[in-house]
């Protein structure tokens, strides 16, 4: 379960301070799929952020699963973020001189997973690249990149996936099949998933949908999944 | 570890770890080859010195020496002779017969080094080692002519008879003082008692040679210095100071100013290379640390890499280290008699430890800030980079480098120097840089786009390209210094010795020979050097005080010296103190300083002399230092003109006669046999191929450093390419062609040339005037003309260096430059 209380983040600007984000109330429960929108500059990366630990708030305090990232250092979080998060990110952020193989090897070799390779390579076939494995991501298309980040993301088993527009660089088609994929898998390992995104029809698949809007969030009305 | 193989792999594919590596192999090789190298020619010089001693150590008395020394430096393994030397009538016949210098060896001698003989007074050499065979005689060359001997005849000495064996040219241990003293006699030490010229009383000088292993031959050194009493005296290298050793020393400092200035570079070099590491890093940091990496993990990946590339440099850096000393040793091959070990352990560890230095001082701290990166970058690029310079790494690293370079040249003076220098050109260099900067801007308004546009950018990158500069400007300096020491050093050396300096000393020739002994050498085409007249006389006393006839070793006594007479400050004499002559003062004399100081002499003193029978009282009006390796004739006093001339005088001069003419002696000694020559010609020659083989050493290691500075300028333009590659991709992407890009780049790489070459000049002639003043103490004079020709070669090189850097830009599609980055 993560819990945002009270959330603030400003930043000094050359005028003075700027707040990106203002009293922000959030709780999402296990298992949910909950999507942030809004629009480009409204803050959703940097909630996105501080819900995963990556940036510390100015002001408030996030939970995941009972534990205050406000008590923990940086090694802390990042200790957490091994244990119990995943990402999806926009540029895909795989590593170029990396096989798609070693790339999807790399949260599970900094978890000491003896049986890293074998696992990877399952997660690969998962997502349909079995016959990738050693190619370099400039081998592959982007959807194929996402593919291979997505499997990156399930492979470390996480409890919470956070997703930065997954399909922010890929055209509809692809963009389509990368959601199908990300929430068949979603839904078949159980996880949390958090998605920022300024696609609605995205968002629509999710269980809840919150709104930034200049700083501040508010849930949209639910739809059923 | 496999992650930690695997980063490793990609970095050496991503290119940025290639500069760090060959920076880091750059400075294992300089360092352990260099300080190998410099440690084998230091052994060089001192076997060059042990040769001119004939052995590694002596000690000399006027009493004879206790035996058991000999004995107990044979029990230790050690190679012993025992050499008298004393002054003895030589007859031969019985009329005619010649006072001569009586040199007696035993078997063993020489220890080191060794003699030349020749069948006929000036016929072919040999050499030889060991003594005179009991019963025979080798004699000095002059001797032959002077007694009309030939080699066979039998002389004799005291009571003893000797047959002559053959013509003495040279001894090792007969380094200068050559004049004045009486011919040479060699013969066995065992025929001495026959002689029975050695009485208690005689004035005999005896002498115990020692050579062997270094390590027993110091700590016999050390015993020694415990048993010798007042009147001994112990030499060894430090008491041998011949010409060739100087050229030595200063091609072992040049040899490790050299090495140090490769290691700033190297240092510099990896430093930049580290930077750049760094930058390229951080996504890759922030990824991980998104993943789950905690800071200790990163820290322990990049400290773990930086191990294994320091382990891989270190090997690497050691066999190329190996081969830099085989081929720096290869030239001086024929000089050892025993070849130093290229496998001698320190010159490893010194180069395996300055590389760990450098790993941790300027690699180390940009990659341990990398630990410091957000893992919000992965959500952000744009966040601004993590910035690596830190002023407490600058300062440290300016620390370690005048450590490493005080540690490696052993010298003070020459460590501030040049750290002055490069002080002087970071701040000199932030300065100009700032109003260069500004001022380009302000100019560059006015011209054309390419020129705005590459203005603009010099002026972007401000704190970045003031970096550049700099690290530019050391590069281009110490180059530049270097090439310019080793330009001063050869000429120094050429000058020393040019073709064609004397090479022979005529003395003896008497007032109504000269214009014979002029003829001769005129019609056979020999060149000669200027007169000098002669006399001896004798020191009586100083100050009024009466020297006495004989002394305890070291202190004044009468003594005899040789006379001339200039109005000018004879060539290569320096004045050190009084003033040269003082119009109307006649009775004034100009002392050597050394002499002075042995003879208890102070400027001013009034010395009563004895030339012939007439006494003669002089006032000390001038101090001169000279240079003993001139191979000119030089005078302990020096007497104004108007003074001597009365007295019986003879002349001396030096002319240069080439190997293949030595026969030429022998006419001119048979034509006028009271004349003495003085043969230095084997020892320039010697001297002269010693010049040659460290000149190429000197060569080799320049092109070494030429190698670091070249890596330096590559990592100086690497350090900004990123940045710049993204700019310009973009400006492409805006539709700017690739003539207008390119055009751009050069332009702001030229000017950065220039502006570096600017500054290089300029630390670089300060530094080599301070360099040239107080650490070589050689004269200086500016060169202008190496100014032109280094701003050219700066600029084009650091503009083609920076095209060719981003060539890629124009060659690759926008959209790839961009999201690569």
């Amino acid at each position: 379960m993560i819990t945002a209380t009270n959330l603030g983040k400003r930043v000094a600007m050359a005028s003075g301070e700027l707040a990106i984000l203002k009293g922000i109330q959030l709780e999402i429960k296990s298992g949910e799929t909950a999507a942030i929108i809004g629009a480009s500059g409204s803050g959703k990366s940097t909630l996105l952020g501080l819900l995963a630990g990556l940036d510390t708030p100015t002001e408030g305090d996030v939970t995941i699963d009972g534990t205050s990232l406000g008590d923990l250092d940086e090694d802390g979080r990042a200790a957490l973020r091994g244990r119990e998060v995943g990402f999806v990110f926009q540029a895909f952020q795989l590593l170029p001189a990396l096989t798609a193989l070693e790339n999807v090897m790399l949260p599970l070799e900094l978890k000491g997973d003896d049986r890293a390779g074998p696992r990877a390579a399952e997660f690969l076939e998962r997502v349909g690249l079995a016959d990738r494995q050693d190619h370099y991501p400039r081998q592959l298309s982007g959807g194929e990149q996402q593919r291979v980040a997505i499997a990156r993301a399930f492979a470390g088993s996480p409890r919470i996936l956070f997703a930065d527009e997954p399909t922010g660089n890929l055209d509809r088609a692809t963009g389509t099949r990368i959601a199908d994929l990300l929430f068949d898998l979603n839904r078949e390992e159980g996880t949390t998933l958090v998605l920022v995104t300024h696609d609605l029809s995205l968002a629509s698949r999710c269980a809840r949908r919150f709104e930034m809007d200049s700083g501040t969030l508010r849930e949209a009305a639910a739809v059923e999944a | 570890m496999a992650l930690l193989f695997r980063m490793l792999r990609r970095d050496w594919r991503g290119g940025e770890l290639g500069v760090l590596f060959f920076a880091l192999i750059l400075s294992v090789t300089m360092v352990s080859g260099i300080s190998g190298f410099a440690a084998a020619l230091k052994a060089a010089l001192r076997q060059e010195s042990n040769a001119f001693l004939a052995a590694d150590i002596a000690v000399r008395d006027s009493q004879p020496l206790p035996r058991e020394w000999l004995d107990d430096a044979a029990s230790l393994g050690l190679e012993t002779a025992e050499v008298l030397t004393f002054r003895s009538m030589l007859f031969h016949g019985d009329s005619d017969m010649a006072l001569t210098s009586v040199k007696a060896v035993s078997d063993a001698y020489p220890l080191r080094g060794t003699l030349r003989l020749s069948a006929t007074p000036y016929g072919e050499l040999r050499e030889h080692r060991g003594a005179p065979l009991p019963g025979e005689v080798w004699l000095e060359a002059r001797l032959f002519a002077l007694m009309d001997l030939s080699v066979g005849d039998t002389v004799s000495v005291g009571e003893a008879d000797f047959r002559v064996a053959a013509a003495l040219r040279s001894e090792p241990d007969r380094a200068g003082g050559f004049i004045g003293v009486g011919p040479r006699v060699m013969l066995n030490l065992a025929d001495i008692p026959a002689t029975g010229v050695v009485q208690p009383g005689s004035r005999v000088r005896y002498r115990q040679l020692f050579a062997g292993e270094r390590e027993v031959v110091t700590a016999f050194t050390a015993t020694l210095e415990n048993r010798v009493s007042a009147g001994q005296q112990l030499q060894s290298v430090d008491t041998a100071q011949p010409a060739v050793g100087r050229a030595l020393e200063r091609a072992e400092r040049f040899l490790l100013l050299a090495g140090s200035l490769a290691v700033i570079l190297a240092g510099i070099a990896v430093a930049l290379a580290a930077r750049r590491y760094a930058e390229r890093h951080q996504n890759y940091v922030a990824l991980l640390k998104s993943l789950g990496a905690e800071s200790p993990r990163v820290r322990r990946l990049y400290a773990a890499s930086l191990a294994l590339a320091w382990a891989g440099a270190l090997l690497i850096g050691w066999v190329l280290a190996w081969a830099l000393q085989s081929a720096a040793l290869a030239a001086f091959a024929e000089r050892f008699t025993v070849p130093p070990s290229l496998l001698e352990p320190r010159p490893y560890l010194v180069g395996a430890a300055t590389a760990l230095l450098c790993v941790l001082v300027f690699a180390w701290p940009p990659l341990a800030r990398l630990t410091a990166v957000s893992p919000l970058r992965v959500l952000r690029s744009d966040l601004p980079l993590h910035d690596g310079r830190e002023p407490r790494d600058f300062l440290i690293a300016l620390l370690a480098i005048a450590l490493l370079m005080w540690a490696y040249s052993a010298d003070l003076p020459l460590t501030l120097l040049v750290l002055a220098a490069l002080g002087l050109v970071a701040l000199v260099g932030a300065l100009v840089a700032w109003a260069l900067l500004r001022g380009g801007r302000v100019a560059g308004m006015q011209a054309g786009s390419v020129w705005r546009l590459a203005l603009a950018s010099l002026q972007r990158h401000g704190l970045g390209n003031t970096l550049q500069l700099v690290v530019f400007a050391i590069a281009i300096m110490l180059l530049l210094l270097l090439g310019l020491l080793r330009t001063s050093l050869l000429d120094e050396w050429q000058s020393q010795l040019p073709p064609g300096a004397p090479n022979h000393f005529v003395l003896n020739i008497a007032p109504e020979e000269l214009e014979a002994v002029s003829l001769l050498l005129d019609e056979q085409q020999v060149r000669r050097e200027r007169l000098y007249p002669m006399l001896r006389g004798r020191i009586m006393a100083v100050e009024g005080t009466e020297l006495p006839a004989e002394a305890e070793d070291g202190e004044p006594e009468q003594r005899e010296a040789n006379f001339t007479w200039s109005g000018e400050i004879p060539d290569g004499n320096e004045l050190v103190a009084g003033s040269w002559w003082v119009d109307g003062k006649l009775e004034a004399v100009s002392v050597e300083e050394g002499f002075a100081e042995r003879m208890g002499i102070a400027l001013g003193d009034r010395i009563d002399l004895l030339i012939g029978s007439s006494p003669l009282s002089v006032e000390v009006t001038s101090l001169r230092s000279l240079d003993w390796e001139s191979f000119k004739p030089n005078f302990f006093m020096v007497f104004p003109p108007g003074l001597l001339e009365s007295y019986p005088v003879t002349y001396m001069t030096s002319f240069h006669l080439p190997a293949e003419r030595k026969n030429f002696l022998n006419r001119l000694l048979r034509a006028h046999s009271t004349l003495t020559v003085i043969e230095v010609d084997a020892i320039m020659s010697q001297l002269r191929q010693t010049l040659a083989q460290v000149s190429r050493a000197v060569e080799l290691v320049l092109g070494l450093v030429l190698v670091a500075g070249a890596l330096v300028l590559i990592a100086g333009v690497q350090a900004s390419s990123d940045q710049r590659l993204r700019e310009s991709a973009l400006l492409r992407a805006l539709g700017a062609s690739r003539r207008h890009i390119l055009g751009s780049v050069a332009v702001e790489f030229l000017a950065l040339g220039v502006m570096a070459g600017v500054m290089a000049v300029g630390a670089a002639e300060a530094a080599f005037w301070g360099l040239q003043t107080f650490v070589f103490k050689l004269p200086y004079a500016p060169t202008p003309l190496l100014w032109p020709p280094t701003l050219i070669v700066a600029a084009l090189l650091i503009g083609g260096l920076g095209v060719f850097n981003c060539r890629r830009v124009v060659s690759v599609a926008p959209a790839a430059v961009l999201k690569e980055i």
